[in-house]
This record gives C-alpha cells, sequence and structure tokens, in this order.
C-alpha cells in the first residue's frame, strides 16, 4: 500500500496530543500529524523511538495516572498555550475468558483502556476550550459491537470507549469540541502479532484470518492514521459522536461459513 | 393460551417458519388465516384458513382483506412471513429474479401492511421477517440482504407513523433449519463439513427451529410485548454476537 501522499498541511499550528504515541499505531499517527504541519506531543510509558525524535515532542504520561495527566497537559500549555487535538490511542488486550481474568488484570485493562480515555480527555477538553474547539478521537474496536473469543475484558473496555465517545460528544459539541471513536479491525501491529501467539503454524493462521477479509488484507497503522487525521481537521467539523469501523469490510458480512 | 380470541394473518404458512407461526398461534388460541400463491397444502389442519393470495399483487392483497373482513371482521395480528431467497450475486441477478424477489419480500410486505392496517384493532401487532442479513451481508445473497434491510427500515417507520394504534416489530432470524437453509448447505462443497463448520459458529451449539422463530412471534404477537415497538429482534443462536473469524482458529 505504498501511495505517494500530497500532504496539505491541514493541521499546521495546531497542537496534538497522542496517548499511546509510541506504539505502532500511534506512531504512524504522530508522522502523518507531523507531516500534516501540527505540533504533536506523543505521551506515553514506552519510551520514543529514534525515527520520532527529531519531530514529535514526548512526555512519559502514564494514562491511568491523573497527576500523569495533569503533568502532560500543565506541558502543553506551557510550551503551546492550547490544545486542539487529542488521540487516545493508549490500550491493551488480555487474551482471556472472564473466569481466566484476575481481577487485577480486569482492573488493569479498564484502567488503560478506559480510565485512561477518561483522564487525558478529562484534562485535555479545557484546553481546547481556550481555542474554541478541538477534536478528540478515541480507539474503539469493532469488539465493541461483537465478540472475538476469549478477549472478554478487551470488548467490554472498548464497548465503554464507544458509550463514552457518544457522552463526551454530547457534553461538549456546543464548544464547538468534536468527539469521535475509530474501531479498527486487524491491524498489522505487535498487539496482533500477541494475538497470534507463537505455536503452530502461524503463518495458514494468518493467511487464512487475512482472507476472511473482504479486502484480503490487514490493516496498516498508516490506514488508521488516514482516518484520524481526517477526523482531526476541518474536512470532519460535522463528524461528532460517531463510532468509525475501520476493518477492511471484516465486520460487513455474516460469519463465513466455509462453504 | 396468549392469544384467545385474537384474529391472526399469517403469510406464506404453507412451509417452514410461516407454518410454526401459523400452528403456534392456533394452539394459542388464535383464528388464524394464512396465504400463499399454491393451492391450500393438503396436510393443514382444517381450521386453518387458507386463503390462495400472492403478497406481491395489489389486487389479490385486497382480496384478502375483503375475505378478513367478511369472515372476522377485524384484524389483530399481521405476521409478514411470505419471502424468497434466490442465492446469486448482484451481477448474476436478471430483471426476473429481482421482479419474484423484492415482489415477495419488499413490495409484499408494504402491500399487506398497506391493505391490512387500516382493519387492525387498536392494539394490534404486527411482525415482520427481517434478518441477521439485513444488518451484515451474506455472500451471493445480494438482493435478498438487500430486501431485509428494506424490511428493517420499514419496521421503524410504520412503528413511527402508526404508532399509538398498531405496534410494529420485526424478527431477525439467523440459520434456521428449514428448506431454505438447507439449499445453502446442498451448493457447499461438502456439505456435511459446511453444517459442523455453521454449528461451531453458534454459541448455542445448534441451530435454530422454525418453532424459535415462533416463539418470539408469538410474545411480540401477545400483550407481555404492549410497549415495545419499531425494533428487531435477533433469533440466532448468538450467531452474529461473535466476529467473523472462523471460531476453529483460535
Amino acid at each position: 500500500m505504498a501511495d505517494e501522499k500530497i500532504f496539505t498541511e491541514h493541521l499546521k499550528r495546531r497542537v496534538a496530543v497522542v496517548t499511546g504515541g509510541c506504539g505502532g499505531i500511534g506512531q504512524a499517527i504522530c508522522r502523518r500529524f507531523t507531516n500534516e504541519g501540527a505540533q504533536v506531543i506523543a505521551a506515553d510509558v514506552a519510551p520514543m523511538p529514534e525515527a520520532l525524535q527529531a519531530s514529535v515532542y514526548y512526555f512519559y504520561h502514564d494514562v491511568t495516572s491523573e497527576q500523569s495527566a495533569q503533568d502532560l497537559m500543565a506541558f502543553v500549555v506551557q510550551k503551546f498555550g492550547h490544545l486542539d487535538v487529542l488521540v487516545n490511542a493508549a490500550g491493551i488486550e488480555i487474551e482471556k475468558t472472564i473466569e481466566e481474568t484476575s481481577l487485577d488484570e480486569w482492573q488493569r485493562i479498564f484502567a488503560i483502556n478506559v480510565t485512561g480515555t477518561f483522564l487525558t480527555s478529562k484534562y485535555g477538553v479545557p484546553l481546547m476550550r481556550k481555542k474554541g474547539a478541538g477534536s478528540i478521537i478515541n480507539f474503539g474496536s469493532y469488539d465493541g459491537f461483537i465478540a472475538d473469543p476469549s478477549l472478554a475484558a478487551y470488548c467490554a473496555t472498548k464497548g465503554a470507549v464507544h458509550a463514552l465517545t457518544k457522552a463526551m460528544a454530547c457534553d461538549y459539541g456546543k464548544e464547538n469540541i468534536r468527539v469521535n471513536a475509530i474501531c479498527p479491525g486487524f491491524v498489522a501491529t505487535l498487539m496482533l502479532e500477541n494475538f497470534f501467539g507463537d505455536s503452530g503454524d502461524i503463518e495458514s493462521l494468518k493467511q487464512e484470518v487475512r482472507d476472511i477479509h473482504p479486502l484480503r488484507r490487514y490493516g496498516t497503522p498508516d490506514d488508521m492514521a488516514n482516518l484520524v487525521n481526517w477526523l482531526a481537521g476541518d474536512e470532519a467539523r460535522y463528524a461528532s459522536g460517531a463510532l468509525w469501523v475501520l476493518d477492511g469490510g471484516l465486520t460487513a458480512q455474516v460469519q463465513q461459513m466455509k462453504l | 393460551m396468549q392469544l384467545e380470541g385474537k384474529v391472526a394473518l399469517v403469510t406464506g404458512g404453507r412451509q417452514g417458519i410461516g407454518a410454526a407461526i401459523v400452528q403456534r398461534f392456533e394452539l394459542e388460541g388464535a383464528k388464524v388465516v394464512t396465504c400463499g400463491r399454491g393451492a391450500r397444502p393438503s396436510n393443514m389442519a382444517p381450521n386453518i384458513d387458507w386463503v390462495q393470495a400472492d403478497v406481491s399483487c395489489t389486487k389479490q392483497m385486497a382480496k384478502l382483506k375483503n375475505h378478513v373482513v367478511t369472515h372476522y371482521s377485524a384484524l389483530d395480528v399481521l405476521v409478514n412471513n411470505a419471502g424468497v431467497q434466490i442465492e446469486k450475486t448482484l451481477v448474476d441477478t436478471s430483471d426476473e429474479d429481482w421482479d419474484l424477489l423484492m415482489g415477495a419480500n419488499a413490495k409484499g410486505v408494504f402491500n399487506a401492511i398497506r391493505s391490512l392496517l387500516p382493519i387492525m384493532t387498536s392494539g394490534g401487532s404486527i411482525i415482520n421477517m427481517g434478518s441477521v442479513s439485513g444488518s451484515t451481508a451474506d455472500p451471493g445473497l445480494a438482493l435478498y440482504n438487500a430486501s431485509k434491510a428494506f424490511v428493517h427500515g420499514l419496521t421503524r417507520s410504520v412503528a413511527v407513523d402508526h404508532g399509538p394504534n398498531v405496534r410494529c416489530n420485526a424478527i431477525c432470524p439467523g440459520w434456521i433449519m428449514t428448506a431454505m437453509s438447507d439449499s445453502a448447505f446442498a451448493v457447499a462443497r461438502n456439505p456435511a463439513a459446511a453444517k459442523q463448520d455453521a454449528l461451531a459458529r453458534h454459541p448455542t451449539g445448534r441451530f435454530g427451529t422454525p418453532a424459535d422463530i415462533a416463539n418470539m412471534a408469538l410474545w411480540l404477537a401477545g400483550r407481555e410485548s404492549q410497549f415495545v415497538t419499531g425494533q428487531l429482534f435477533t433469533v440466532d443462536g448468538g450467531l452474529t454476537a461473535a466476529s467473523p473469524l472462523n471460531p476453529s482458529l483460535f
């Protein structure tokens, strides 16, 4: 999917925070925002990848910590004065049924996927209000609508993010702060590699899952960044409270019986 | 006897889901009228009123309405069950296919409601047969999928426009063991393996039966559902609660 992109710099002088900005999808979003002229802060507990160091600011941000969210936004104010775009991309996955999931694991995945989205947004919204506009993009998942086996807590967190997205859109629309969620399917990242594991015939498995997709490929982090980029900018000025499924057509289908 | 004294019309009651609904409504005390394009089925219970009528034909539906008015004066429950399935992609579909399928599945539901709603009693219930395929696609069933999405949309409109007088809901069956689903397995490369695979995708571990759908239809027809309208009720053994991944892969 190596396409020649023409960047319009439609995010010129915009300030964008990307939580999980050092992860697979997060990096692609940081890169794209930078190419579109934005000032980008990658907020993550993971260290900054070398490739981003020249163009992206880094802030150590633990999304589960209220203090960390306050510190992050204090940094943004001090550095830029306001915030235009917040992408809540930090997230984890636990591959277990509810019986296998410990209470600690349950609380940890909710702390990152749901509380993280809540806290970073809670302290980000006032900085958007300063500017009189803003766009928040949360990470849902098609697993927030329909389930994959042994991903119970993950499915539940993504359903929570979907509802939170609508609630935030409802509360802040009048202040011209838009809130949307993108709902990825299978995206080629480290999380997907972990999902497939490392035992058995992984290659055939990957191929079989790939071929269930109407587009016959996995998504790339750039595919995700394309939509996040659109939702961040003024072209999407009437888009709010919506859940944007981006899965290569996977969930447009009823289960694919082997006929 | 949840439908004691009620008059119910079920379109397409000859076989499958329609026949199960006819049978159940009759057991629950309803006077049941059903219709189809052919002559009265030889195995149909004598107290079921069969009218030969094609739902796609406006005139025949007007006649059916007159029949109901003459014999029962009013109608309490209307089940729009008549439908056909054509296993083709869009580019393979002919004009004749369109007329047959959209005639029964789309125009038929429109015709039946337009003709019969005016004679329905206050508090009456209309139950349409949607499908899980109206919300997510089954491969090679292009017009069928689209016709069921039409039914879903019409269900909401009828509920909105004609409440509080009548309620209107749709049932969205998944894989129900009928002649229609058998024909889907028959085209499989390995019908037995296909059936095994399909079973593994049902959290309930079995396919649906026409009686499962009749259970839902009965609930929607009766007083227990009197605050329920404009909704789609999926009865699919959990099929569409799971993603399209093959569960045997993980």
